[in-house]
């Protein structure tokens, strides 16, 4: 998820460098604060608010619902009796299938029958050889060596291959795939503005939402899982070749055609080369978000790592999921080192000695995969899951009740459900349909633009018609109280981390970490200190989201002009006079950004917490998967595709639009 | 504006030297206007004489190049001068349509480039005008040597070929063993000489230089600088040089054209813009100009008296009065002024002074031979 993030950061900061002039001068020019409008707009509502709950009913009117359940059931039985028959299915759909199978499975038997050693040497050398070789490459290779022996030690090496087969192909695909798309994008103004658009909703929406379709056309198995998996990775691809196309040196585009070259020449002598690293890094990220998705893919049946960290959430393993997990880091670690170093070499050529050495490394690895055994030697594993396990015994037996004091975490479940979930949750489906649209309408005018505002409200009306308006009020009661949890927190650290040194060296590895770590990690062990319900859905939340925001404070406080910083202490302003006058202010636009992504990956936890009991639209989209009610789990997919697009559109800054 | 494109042939431009057969480009009339419907602008009399500001507050546009007309002779260095915004780096880009001319005549060689179709535009750049960049525009994946060659590459010549002769070139900017690297690894001014050999290679019977130095420190400015008028007398290549800087421009230049909102406001030899500016705008520009490093000795010099005929130091009529101090304030005597054996004249301590000072000159060199012979 970092990648996301850190994509996102930088797109919508480097516009609002350009957007934001006017607002700046407000800021500049009034001490006093937002412009009259906003609060009259907030006054109005703090007034109209409770009246309305009181004199009006609640939630959504039958009448103006429209029942899709039903149809959507008759379209999944259709879909059911006739994907053996229709041709649609014989001569299109199936052959999709059938590929994604094969060559799913033909990368895994390719693995396989390398040996681990042969996969390991493999690995080694191309890391050596495209980190540039020499020195530098020593160091690449070193990290694939290592993260490979680790999943291998902790007994994960089977289902860590059964994972690297589906992204390998997941990430090709997902490659090749956003290549071309990222070429139209980059070279037609058309196609980045119809693509635009796509790409910004792909990245609010939490992958469990299109699980379903999917699951409806090809059942459960590698191919939901595969296409799952290369949606979810696209978008970056895309995105990245499109800036790289579009962010070639002016000057070298110039000289070029200056020299008479046809439109084609230009493409491949300058404008490919020249966006050579932005699209090194688009498939960096590419595979950063594959291997995001591996235990979602693992819930429509992939295998692999994901399907072990899937089965520790069912049966509260919380050593089993965490190791799971920490070898899908490692796998990230691996993968992110290669490509990053590929795409820092700036191109300099490695000599032909550089891929005879490499070429000679595989050789003998593969040679040696030959020989010794196929699988990881049993005698050289190491169990931590057991040791694990028992720690998180400790921590549950001494802090879960009747710690002094303090009382425990159960208590404190207990009384963030009863305080703070169920009143925010009453409020919500208290008040009526049209006073929360206006609510979202005034906000999302208030941070954003009209359009933004427009968007909220249909989004609203939209899960109100499919009859989803009360479990869709309970989700979003419990992301608001895990936003909040997340922000308050998370401005805390980032501050703390942008003006002390030593605490960012100490949270950026964990944060790294943690980034990468499967949104399901989060669940076992909040089950396990806040039982099954509401509360470990908004804890695990919070836990994911938190890295991202406080990864953007620190960067949005630390990224202030240094000159006007050191004017201001120049001025003799204390640390505090700092923060609040110069760094906060000049900062709002990335914290803008760190709420929006603060939002969006709570949402995409919350809908999960519908596994471990977390109600509302995630449970319904479970239930749709596992009981095939399809037409309730489509509903609720399509109600948190609606919620998210409002979600950020509340949060999504007007300075993030260009002008024109 | 059809009116202005009807034109076949050019018209000899007010003041200027009538086109012949001598001259690379002809330019007559030519805007280059950016903004919504940039099309009525030069035609629109009510809008062409408004300021630039007006211009952009009443129709949204900006007249980058307004009204330009010169000829480019062949052989000539044609420098084009003025500060940032004055239009100079857009007019040199019309001259190959890199950014195409709202309206005007542009030919090349008697043919009309503004009428060439894609294959003969690209064939224009290919072979004929070469460019060096500000910026140099060099393909940063790629080695010096293929950076040279790119030109031909595009041509679509072979790349033992295009080698070979990149190699060639290479020598020949003084980047003797550099062929290899990449650009991240030279400096500017190696940068630079890589640009000029990217643009010499195509063998160009024209070179256009966007103010090829102005990123470089100065001293390697005056070595390129210095590289540029070795060029220029070795092989007599047609160049148009823009630049922002009034003693490169000095220096360099055989014309200069100075610019000033799009509009050329004078046009004319160092010599002439320095002594005789066309108004207060270039008077101040050239305010500053050492005059003795521009103004020569042939118009310094006055009739030769009694005995001066045979001795002292001998001068070429071009030779700057700098030059002509010195040999004076060596020889300790008035110095002859001689062309191909001839004497025109005599420039004493007392001419020079008065030129340094700025007082009571013939305007013209003309003007001083003809005063030396009425003598």
């Amino acid at each position: 998820m970092s990648a996301t993030t850190a994509e996102k950061a930088a797109a919508k900061g480097g516009s609002a460098d350009t957007g934001s002039g006017a607002e700046d001068e407000r800021q500049g020019t009034t001490p006093r604060g937002p412009l009259p409008v906003t609060w009259l707009v907030l006054l109005g509502l703090a007034l109209l608010l409770p009246t309305s709950a009181l004199l009006w009913s609640g939630g959504w009117p039958d009448s103006l619902g429209v029942d899709a359940v039903t149809p959507l059931d008759s379209f999944a039985d259709w879909v059911i009796e006739n994907r053996q028959t229709h041709p649609l299915f014989l001569y299109f759909l199936l052959h999709i299938s059938n590929v994604a199978t094969d060559s799913v499975d033909g990368v895994h038997n390719l693995l396989e029958s390398l040996g681990w050693a042969g996969v390991l040497g493999i690995a080694a050398a191309l890391a050596w050889y495209v980190a540039g070789a020499g020195r530098k490459g020593l160091k690449t290779a070193g990290i694939a060596v290592g993260a490979l022996a680790a999943i291998g030690l902790v007994d994960l090496w089977s289902p860590a291959m059964e994972t690297l087969a589906l992204m390998v192909v997941a990430v090709t695909a997902a490659a090749v795939l956003g290549t071309l798309l990222g070429l139209a994008a980059g070279l037609s103004d058309t196609a980045q503005r119809l693509l635009r658009p796509v790409l910004d909703t792909m990245q609010v929406l939490p992958s469990f939402a299109y699980l379903l379709p999917l699951v409806l056309i090809f059942g459960t198995g590698t191919p939901s899982a595969l296409i799952t998996t290369v949606i979810y990775a696209v978008p970056p691809m895309v995105r990245l070749t499109s800036l790289g196309l579009r962010g070639g040196a002016p000057a070298v585009l110039e000289a070029s055609r200056s020299l008479g070259s046809t439109p084609w020449q230009r493409l491949w002598t300058a404008r490919l080369p020249l966006a050579r690293k932005e699209m090194l890094l688009g498939l960096n990220q590419t595979i950063m978000m594959a291997l995001s998705m591996v235990v979602i893919a693992a819930v429509v049946g992939a295998g692999g790592l994901g399907e072990s960290i899937y089965s520790a959430l069912k049966s509260r393993d919380f050593g089993q999921g965490l190791v799971a997990g920490l070898a899908i880091v490692l796998i990230a670690v691996w993968l992110d080192r290669t490509t990053a170093a590929a795409g820092e070499r700036s191109g300099a050529a490695t000599g032909r000695w550089a891929a005879g050495i490499a070429a000679m490394v595989g050789a003998v690895a593969l040679a040696l995969g030959q020989i010794l055994s196929r699988s990881w030697p049993e005698s050289w594993t190491v169990d931590v899951t057991a040791p694990l396990n028992s720690a998180m015994e400790w921590v549950v037996n001494n802090f879960y009740q009747d710690v002094p004091v303090l009382g425990g975490t159960s208590a404190w479940a207990g009384n963030l459900t009863t305080w703070v979930l169920a009143p925010l949750n009453d409020g919500l489906q208290a008040l009526p349909w049209w006073s929360v649209m206006l609510l979202a309408a005034s906000l999302a005018w208030l941070v954003g633009t009209w359009r933004g505002a427009v968007t909220a409200v249909l989004a609203l009306a939209c899960i109100g018609m499919l009859g989803i308006w009360g479990p869709s009020m309970y989700t979003l009661s419990q992301v608001l109280v895990a936003v909040a949890i997340a922000l308050l927190l998370g401005f805390a650290l980032g501050i703390l981390a942008a003006r002390v040194g030593w605490a960012e060296k100490l949270l950026r590895p964990v944060f790294d970490t943690m980034q990468t770590l499967p949104q399901f990690i989060y669940l076992i062990p909040v089950v396990q200190l806040f039982n099954a319900g509401r509360v470990a859905a908004v804890t695990a939340a919070a836990v994911y989201a938190l890295p991202a925001v406080v990864r953007i404070t620190t960067q949005g406080l630390k990224n202030v002009a240094p000159a006007t910083l050191e004017a201001s202490r120049s001025l003799g302003a204390t640390t505090w006079q700092q923060i609040r006058q110069v760094q906060w202010p000049l900062a709002r636009p990335a914290l803008l950004v760190a709420v929006n992504q603060g939002v969006v990956l709570v949402l995409a936890v919350v809908v999960i917490g519908g596994l471990v009991g977390g109600g509302g639209l995630g449970f319904d989209v479970v239930k749709g998967l596992t009981a095939s009610e399809l037409g309730t789990g489509l509903t609720a997919g399509v109600g948190i595709v609606c919620l998210g697009l409002m979600l950020d559109k509340l949060t999504q800054p007007s300075a993030a639009r260009k002008p024109q | 504006m059809t009116a202005i494109l009807d034109k076949a042939t050019p018209e000899p431009i007010p003041g200027g030297v009538p086109a012949d057969a001598d001259t690379v480009f002809t330019v007559r009339n030519l805007w280059k206007v950016f903004g919504p419907k940039a099309d009525r602008i030069p035609g629109d009399a009510s809008l062409t004489d408004l300021s630039t500001a007006e211009l952009r507050e009443r129709t949204g546009c900006t007249a980058a190049v307004r009204d330009v007309s010169f000829d480019v002779r062949k052989g000539e260095v044609f420098v084009v001068m003025g500060l940032s915004g004055s239009g100079k780096s857009t007019l040199v880009r019309t001259l190959t349509r890199l950014i195409e001319p709202t309206s005007g005549t542009l030919s090349m060689d008697g043919e009309d480039v503004r009428a060439m179709d894609k294959k003969r535009l690209l064939a224009l750049r290919r072979n004929r005008v070469s460019m060096v960049f500000q910026h140099f525009g060099l393909l940063p994946h790629r080695t010096v040597l293929d950076n040279i060659a790119y030109g031909l590459e595009i041509q679509g010549m072979a790349k033992q070929e295009r080698r070979d002769r990149a190699a060639a070139m290479v020598a020949k900017v003084g980047l003797d063993g550099l062929g290899e690297r990449r650009p991240d690894q030279l400096s500017g001014g190696q940068q630079q000489r890589v640009g000029l050999a990217r643009a010499l290679v195509v063998d160009p019977e024209v070179l256009l230089f966007d103010e090829p130095f102005s990123a470089l420190d100065p001293l390697i400015r005056r070595d390129m600088q210095e590289e540029v008028i070795r060029l220029h007398r070795d092989e007599g290549r047609t160049m148009v040089f823009i630049t922002h800087d009034l003693s490169e421009a000095l220096k360099l230049g055989d014309r200069i054209a100075l610019m000033r909102d799009g509009e050329i406001v004078q046009l004319g030899t160092p010599e002439e813009i320095v002594d005789s500016p066309a108004n207060d705008y270039v008077r101040d520009f050239v305010r500053d100009v050492p005059r003795e490093q521009v103004v020569t000795v042939a118009r310094a010099m006055r009739p030769p008296h009694d005995g001066e005929a045979d001795t002292g130091a001998a001068l070429p009529p071009d030779a700057t009065v700098a030059q002509g101090i010195e040999a004076v304030a060596r020889g300790g005597a008035p110095a002859r002024v001689v062309s191909d054996g001839k004497l025109l004249g005599v420039v004493d301590h007392e001419r020079l002074l008065a030129v340094v000072a700025g007082i009571g000159l013939p305007a013209t060199p003309e003007q001083a031979a003809e005063d030396v012979v009425q003598a």
